[in-house]
């Protein structure tokens, strides 16, 4: 047989046996890279950390949200949306009133006081949201752990959620509003939220609020569109466990929610909440005008449940061991 | 335009989102946040869980004793937007870890943190 084909066939049956190792070889290497791309995106995935990032901070390429870019579909709220990268998470109290003191900046004398925390009440806070005087009492009743100048350590705090209570509207939306899903039906939008894998129901079937309702943890949500690309809801009946925000910011019985969502573009979404509870604040006020970017249709929202037991487990491990009340 | 506008915003949102650490349970109070320490030690375990995720460490003291460390991070939802992953410690990798200390550090077998600044892992600088 002739040289050059013996050496072929050599090489061919090397090839061949060599090739299922090196197919496997090659799946080991990517398959935690395709599971992470496939399974629990987070909105800064991979490839949008990729050049021009400074280290240690969350980073989204400006081509990130490129998406499709030019106009929104009418009247279609469909997809999946992230919050996060727009200042969803509000860690002092909501973002348009966070209870912090004016110049809190990193370094600063405002920062430090607020991370002492104990604070009596919100006197000299930026932003002061109009309390009555049952409004200001509720608010002291209030022990909100976190990130605001009247947080106490967790085991004097009383923030429902802490102790995976649900969650509740509109803190859903008042303290980590991540990554949110929402679908349409004729006769419904619905809400999915990622932080703590909560969900509510928006009816957009033209019914009437309820005039003296059971007070539920997320309420009662109408919606319907004002325009092509503004969809305005309405909730009440929010009972009085849930909290306002992760400041401690109080509600009674009587709160009336609005939300705005408006279609910028394709890849955009602005989310307006106005907060109108006479009983505690003497006007109404608007908590936070927030901008939400479209995911890809194929990104799968990381779970977050607020587990009883998994709970218990960090704070013996760790919550407890550190807070000064322990012995 | 719009793509410039969200970078600027998007950027000075994660300064926002870093310098203010969630750590709802607990918030800063617990912590001497005016203290860093610097842990270098062997991974035993790392939890990437709800409501925290937690690195156990054993380090060494200045007299060659085995010192647990508990250095603990924010949720797996808030922190994977920063590169951080279930799998980037393994049992038995060396690390330094730049930590706040907790104030009351009454579990004689344990001290424990949170994460502050640097985190390299078998001599990597983990950048995220």
């Amino acid at each position: 047989m002739p040289k050059p084909i013996v050496l072929a066939l050599i090489a061919s049956l090397i090839l061949l046996t060599f090739s299922p190792i090196l197919r496997a070889q090659t799946a080991t290497m990517h398959a935690d890279e395709s599971a992470a791309e496939k399974w629990n995106n987070d909105p800064f995935d991979g490839h949008a950390r990729t050049g021009g990032c400074a280290p240690g901070l969350p980073c989204a390429d400006p081509s990130f949200y490129a998406g499709k870019k030019g106009p929104p579909p009418r009247r279609d709220l469909s997809g999946i949306w992230d919050a996060t990268a727009g200042g969803g998470v509000q860690a002092g109290g909501v973002a348009a009133h966070p209870a912090v003191y004016p110049g809190d900046t990193p370094g600063s004398e405002a920062e430090r006081k607020r991370f002492q925390g104990g604070q009596p009440d919100e006197k000299g806070v930026l932003n002061p949201l109009p309390y009555t005087s049952a409004g200001e009492a509720a608010l002291k009743a209030n022990k909100p752990t976190g990130q605001s100048i009247r947080a106490v350590p967790s085991v004097l705090g009383t923030d429902p959620v802490n102790r995976c209570d649900p969650v509740g509207f509109p803190y859903m939306v008042n303290f980590q509003f991540l990554v949110i899903e929402l679908a349409q039906t004729k006769d419904q939008v619905i809400y999915l939220s990622q932080f703590e894998h909560e969900w509510r129901i928006i009816w957009t079937d033209g019914r009437e609020l309820p005039k003296d309702p059971e007070p539920r943890w997320n309420g009662y949500s109408v919606g319907r569109w004002v325009d092509d690309y503004t969809f305005v809801v309405e909730t009440v009946g929010m009972n009085e466990k849930s909290w306002l925000d992760h400041a401690g910011r109080p509600h009674s019985k009587d709160l009336r929610v609005t939300e705005i969502f408006h279609l910028l573009d394709y890849d955009t979404m602005e989310h307006t909440e106005t907060i109108s509870d006479p009983k505690m604040y003497t006007q109404p006020w608007t908590a936070h005008k927030l901008i939400l970017h479209r995911q890809s249709p194929d990104f799968d929202i990381r779970e977050m449940f607020c587990s009883p037991s998994e709970t218990a487990a960090y704070n013996k491990l760790v919550g407890d061991p550190i807070n000064p009340e322990s012995k | 335009m719009r793509t410039k506008i969200t970078t600027l915003s998007l950027v000075a949102v994660g300064l926002l989102v870093l310098s203010i650490p969630l750590f709802a349970h607990h918030g800063s109070a617990v912590f001497d946040t005016d203290k860093t320490v610097t842990v270098k030690g062997t991974v035993t375990e790392w939890v990437w869980a709800n409501p925290h995720c937690w690195l156990l460490v054993d380090a060494k003291d200045d007299d060659g004793n085995t010192v647990h460390w508990i250095v603990e991070n924010q949720a797996p939802a808030n922190i994977a937007n920063a590169g951080w992953s279930r799998s980037m410690f393994k049992p038995g990798d060396e690390v330094l870890v730049d930590v706040t200390p907790g104030k009351n550090l009454t579990t004689a077998a344990r001290t424990i943190g949170r994460f502050k600044g640097r985190v390299v892992i078998n001599g990597k600088v983990f950048k995220p």
